[in-house]
């Protein structure tokens, strides 16, 4: 089986692009002197805007930082605001997995977040190739619709929805969290975007070589897609991870899932910020991960949706 | 842009149809008779959700709770209990009745449900709770309230409504002005007469002058802490509601002065604008030295005194001058919400567990919270020698024989009432807005809320 491919697209932050001149356009080679003082003055002219990011990702990053801070010191030591741990500590990490059942409230929230990136991908997928590879009757309202269901915001749906999830008796079952949300209308518009610039020659090309609209999605359109789906998709656990709320509402058993789990360090009788911070450690390592493993992917997911 | 404006108007008319629905409210009017529920069988096999926001809150709280209901199910192996927390996810005791409200919705309201007092006429009146006198008859809820300890007597009839008993008072707390007896020897306070708002305005002068900064918190004045607030109100001869329940009161003349005092020692650099996490981390942390707040927090007062090298002290409500103070209370009771016989049986057998002299000695030694079998606690009481060791308890006890009930709003919108009454007192204490002006407006508002 051979797989028609297209050329992926420059990689974000890529060598070539921040050798380029301002406007994008390369000094010639010819006048090494006159090129480092380009590079010189570009640096210079450019360093107050590098400061203000660097100053700003410093911001950023500081309450992850004082999120690990807080969890590796003593539990007595919680609302210290020394900036530097120390001594050490494990005590608030042994106090949440002797607490809460964290790592089966890990691997539940996994699967809820998997489940729902998966579905989401697919059934945006095929939306999307529908969208993009034929004109019907009532195509635009039909669009119109799904833009229009992502500007409903989620807690004027969360009421039917749980009535919806209360009949089919998926009560306190990750599977209610995840079934009203199977299909997500900003993945729809993601991919309509990307399959919209996909080259029509290459889909007249495919079904002259007799394929069926079905193979071509999937010989053709889906392999050549892999970047976008997978930026898509990273994003798409992403948010799924850290959903809160509608979890919160369907599951009353507190152990189910981390986000409802670390909920339960703070109380009217006092927050335990040692056990919230040594919980959200343990939540956001997954998402780490992705980040450090995925990085590339992940950058170019905010980038192409335009997020930040 | 036809379609446009099509979805536009489907999304308006469904929004509006929602908002509508909402408005309308979810009225479970209780529809019992006078006629007394049977017993079960030995063999009737029953099972019941019990909804406990302290099963919201990991460690101790909810490891007490699970283990009072698995001692109730081994003293009665024909009910079981389905215990959980209150679903959404506000701070825990905040999302009490809109948990049961959206189950209800949904046509599985939990049976048995333990609801904060604020919202005590809303759950009589509109959310189903049944009244449990009428299900077992009075002599039954008596016997349950007395027996060898018996409830506090100002803590027995807390959750009645209309004459008729609608939950049984389960735990609470009352405001104790916490200090850190350290840092006002420091500043030269030894023993500190602490009875009324001007000592303690004085102590905590002396502290703010030699730390630089204000040394006292009152929660009371902060959003949140309106079920305080009103006994600081009642001290000073205002009520936030009439006895008729008619009329609102946060604009009468003893009310104004009442926020008027308190923002005067903002004013003065004594009392600290923080919210109410704040507020306590600042005594744990040492940055202030006073503090009125709830009895519920003595543990970890106690923990970061015991860390920090201080000695933690505590006094009872601070009076106005000659007028006694008029502590109010916090906390929740247990309602019956069940419509079928066999499970609003079941519930009573659980409420009387949960508030049984057992139940206390469990809650009291693990939790922390007050007793309200006060008895309890005195000589040849079960929990005799745990108030020995905890000399802190002693205010909390004391001011019981002063406690007045934290009143509950009549009508649906019990809630904003309550909100407007924190965003004015807010305003006036810690924001130098006009006392009069800004108490008046909230009990226009308010009033407007009155059915």
């Amino acid at each position: 089986m051979a797989f028609i491919t297209i050329a992926p697209p420059a990689q974000p932050g890529s060598l070539d692009g921040a050798l380029a001149g301002p406007a994008g356009v390369s000094e010639p080679t010819t006048a090494p002197a006159a090129g480092r003082r380009h590079l010189r003055f570009a640096a210079l002219r450019l360093a107050p805007s590098h400061a203000l990011l660097i100053a700003l990702a410093l911001v950023s990053i500081f309450p992850i930082y004082w999120m690990f801070v807080t969890a590796f010191r003593p539990s007595s030591d919680a609302l210290s605001t020394n900036p530097f741990p120390g001594p050490l500590s494990l005590e608030n990490f042994q106090y949440v997995l002797k607490t809460i059942p964290i790592a089966g409230m890990l691997a539940n929230t996994f699967g809820m977040a998997l489940t729902l990136a998966l579905s989401q991908l697919l059934v945006a997928i095929l939306a999307s190739y529908g969208f993009a590879r034929w004109d019907f009757l009532g195509k635009k309202a039909l669009y119109l619709l799904f833009v229009g269901s992502w500007l409903v915001p989620f807690q004027v749906t969360m009421i039917p929805n749980y009535l919806l999830v209360s009949q089919l008796g998926l009560l306190n079952t990750v599977t209610g969290v995840v079934l009203p949300q199977l299909c997500s209308a900003f993945a729809v518009m993601m991919l309509r975007q990307h399959l919209e610039a996909f080259p029509k020659d290459l889909l007249d090309a495919s079904q002259m070589d007799g394929r069926s609209s079905w193979r071509t999605l999937w010989e053709v359109v889906v392999p050549n897609l892999r970047p976008a789906l997978a930026a898509l998709g990273i994003m798409l656990f992403i948010s799924a991870w850290n959903e809160y709320l509608w979890p919160s509402l369907i599951m009353q058993k507190s152990d189910a899932l981390i986000q409802v789990g670390i909920r339960g360090f703070l109380g009217a009788e006092g927050n335990n910020w040692g056990a919230i911070m040594a919980a959200s450690s343990l939540a956001c390592l997954p998402i780490f991960l992705i980040y450090i493993f995925l990085q590339r992917y992940v950058v170019d997911a905010f980038v192409r949706s335009g997020l930040k | 842009m036809r379609p446009l404006r099509s979805i536009a108007l489907t999304i308006a008319a469904g929004t509006a149809a929602l908002a509508l629905a909402g408005c309308s409210g979810t009225s479970q009017a209780s529809t019992v008779s006078n006629q007394v529920i049977p017993e079960l069988a030995a063999d009737q096999q029953v099972n019941i959700t019990f909804e406990s926001y302290n099963l919201a809150q990991a460690g101790v709280w909810t490891d007490t709770v699970k283990g009072l209901v698995a001692d109730f199910e081994k003293a009665h192996p024909n009910i079981h209990v389905t215990a959980q927390a209150p679903q959404g996810g506000g701070a825990v005791g905040s999302n009490t009745v809109s948990s049961v409200q959206t189950q209800l919705l949904a046509g599985h309201a939990p049976d048995v449900a333990q609801l904060t007092f604020d919202s005590l006429d809303f759950a009589a009146t509109q959310l189903g709770a049944q009244p449990i006198s009428d299900l077992v008859g009075q002599k039954a809820v008596d016997d349950a309230l007395g027996g060898a300890h018996p409830f506090h007597p100002n803590a027995k009839h807390l959750a009645d409504w209309n004459g008729k008993t609608y939950g049984i008072p389960y735990v609470f707390s009352t405001p104790v002005l916490f200090y850190n007896a350290t840092k006002l020897a420091d500043a030269g306070v030894t023993n500190p007469d602490l009875s009324t708002w001007d000592k303690v305005e004085a102590a905590a002068k002396a502290v703010s002058a030699k730390t630089g900064k204000p040394s006292l918190d009152i929660s009371c004045a902060s959003i949140g802490g309106n079920w305080c607030m009103q006994g600081v109100f009642k001290s000073n001869g205002a009520q936030v509601l009439s006895d008729d329940r008619k009329t609102i009161g946060f604009g009468s003349d003893a009310a104004v002065d009442t926020v008027t005092k308190l923002a005067q020692m903002t004013k003065d650099g004594v009392l600290r604008n923080a919210d109410s996490s704040a507020q306590s981390e600042g005594l744990m942390k040492g940055d202030t030295a006073f503090i009125l707040t709830t009895s519920a927090l003595q543990g970890s007062f106690m923990q970061a005194a015991a860390k920090g090298g201080w000695a933690l002290k505590a006094a009872g409500m601070p009076s106005f001058g000659s007028k006694p103070a008029v502590p109010t209370n916090s906390g929740s009771a247990l309602f019956v919400l069940s419509q079928d016989p066999a499970k609003q049986r079941a519930g009573w057998e659980l409420i009387k567990f949960m508030t049984s002299d057992h139940a206390y000695e469990q809650i009291s030694t693990k939790i922390g919270y007050l007793p309200l079998r006060t008895s309890l606690t005195q000589p040849g009481g079960s929990l005799y020698d745990w108030a020995q060791k905890n000399p802190l308890l002693a205010p909390n006890l004391a001011q019981l024989d002063r406690l007045q009930p934290w009143v509950s709003y009549p009508g649906n919108s019990y809630v904003q009432i309550d909100d407007i009454l924190g965003k004015a007192v807010e305003n006036v204490v810690y924001y130098g807005k006009d006392a009069k002006t800004t108490m008046a407006d909230a009990q226009k508002r308010a009033q407007e809320l009155i059915p």
